[in-house]
């Protein structure tokens, strides 16, 4: 044969690469290449799963976000509802203190009036008291029966007179 | 301190004329050996270079038979390739990881390449053909590569001589061709049918092709090799450079090149026909 081709030798070429070719891929190529889809599922299904979490995180935001703006809306409501329960105690506050205030101011004006009226009644006693004894002490030093009886009028007639204007006055009341 | 930086220095000039005198006698020694008379040479540049291609004269023995040393380089080959696939099957497959390493990132981009080429090419059916082209890849590669080795066999006459690549023996790159058509023609029977074998029969230049070009490219880088070899008496320097260029260029071109045609070629083969539109005239006989 031209080229020293041998059909034996070519034969036994092609014996020796069908002998590498089932070697390798049974020994080699079929392992690794199932390694390669092994690990490319993995990661395939490692890719979904962080998509799905991915996507489960999103809702979460979206639902936190949500429960935030409620919550802001409910806290907004109840503000506005303790301060309006705040004006009204307050202002209900203010009514009693004020209604209590005219109360002790009522009371405080009687109790100084009934005060005064005592007080002035105790000065009218303590007044004749004190006549009477700085009379006796100058009847005392210069006895005159003309002038003692003109004295005891004179009492009588004032005495007389400030009792009668005080019950004017109690009647008056 | 002092007398530390006093003895660095003293190791260091020591040093500095221990590399002169060695690089001296280096030098000496490369002179002497271009001066030296070219040794004798048995046979002329028509015949290395003759034998190179037909391997009509260094013959080999093989279970009985005398045959080419391609012969002997491919069985050697493919029994390195198996014990070497047997060990990785063994003991590194197992203990693959999920981040890999240095060496499992070698297999798996190995392994990758050849099967996304398949995949690529061939999308319907990438399993066989991935599985084919990776031997071919691997062995063509490997085998082209193996005769920078050198491997030493006695030949029939008794003479020793270094074992060559197996594809530049013209029937190895014959057989590769062969099978590869055969493949691609199996390709089309299984999956196209008789259109899908009629298909890939049209090229049936194919194999003659792919035979050609493979022994063609593996014996130019060989013919360059033993010219060099040949032409320069100082046969450990310059060749070895260019043995080392030439194979592994060959190697990684010839692997590269076989594999797509064949994966490309496969993949047409395998490739489901579209069906034909109805004509004009069925369409009107149809009607009718």
């Amino acid at each position: 044969m031209p080229l020293n081709i041998d059909f034996l030798q070519i034969l036994l070429h092609m014996l020796n690469f069908v002998i590498l070719a089932g070697g390798l891929t049974f020994l080699l190529f079929k392992p690794v290449n199932r390694f390669l889809e092994q690990r490319r599922e993995q990661f395939v299904q490692t890719e979904k799963k962080n998509l799905e979490d991915a996507e489960k995180n999103e809702q979460l935001r979206v639902q936190y976000e949500q429960k935030l703006r409620d919550a802001d809306t409910e806290i907004a409501e109840k503000k506005k509802s303790a301060e309006k329960e705040c004006a009204d105690v307050s202002a209900q506050y203010i009514k009693e203190a004020r209604e209590k205030a005219a109360r002790i101011i009522l009371k405080a004006e009687n109790e100084a009036e009934e005060r005064k009226g005592h007080i002035l009644q105790s000065a009218q006693a303590e007044i004749g008291e004190l006549v009477v004894s700085a009379t006796q002490k100058l009847l005392s030093d210069t006895a005159n029966p003309e002038r003692d009886s003109a004295l005891y009028d004179e009492f009588i007639r004032l005495a007389g007179d400030s009792a009668a204007r005080e019950r004017a006055n109690n009647d008056k009341k | 301190m002092e007398h530390s930086a006093i003895v660095s220095k003293g190791k260091g000039k020591k040093n500095v004329f221990l590399v002169l005198w060695l690089a001296l006698i280096a030098l000496i020694l490369v002179g002497i050996i271009i001066m030296l008379p070219p040794g004798e040479k048995h046979e002329s540049i028509q015949t290395v270079m003759k034998d190179s291609v037909l391997h009509e004269h260094n013959k080999m023995a093989f279970f009985g038979l005398v045959v080419n040393p391609g012969i002997i380089s491919a069985y050697m080959v493919t029994a390195i390739l198996l014990v070497g696939a047997a060990l990785i099957r063994i003991f590194a497959i197992p203990r693959f990881k999920t981040v890999p390493g240095k060496f499992q990132s070698v297999i798996e981009m190995l392994v990758d390449f050849f099967s996304g080429m398949a995949r690529s090419n061939s999308h319907h059916e990438p399993h066989f053909v991935g599985a084919y082209i990776f031997s071919a890849g691997v062995y063509i590669f490997f085998s082209t590569i193996f005769e920078l080795f050198g491997v030493q066999w006695i030949t029939t006459a008794g003479h020793s001589m270094s074992l060559p690549a197996p594809i530049s023996d013209i029937n190895a790159a014959i057989a590769m061709g062969v099978m590869s058509y055969v493949v691609i023609l199996g390709g089309g029977i299984v999956f196209g049918g008789v259109k899908g074998a009629l298909g890939v029969l049209k090229d049936f230049s194919l194999p003659i092709s792919m035979s050609f070009r493979l022994f063609g490219a593996l014996l130019s880088g060989l013919l360059v090799t033993e010219l060099v070899y040949y032409s320069i008496s100082l046969s450990f320097a310059l060749p070895i450079v260019v043995a080392v260029l030439f194979t592994l260029l060959h190697a990684a071109i010839q692997a590269y090149v076989l594999t797509t045609l064949v994966s490309i070629f496969y993949g047409e083969a395998v490739e489901p026909k579209p069906k034909k539109e109805k004509t004009k005239k069925a369409k009107k006989a149809k009607e009718i």
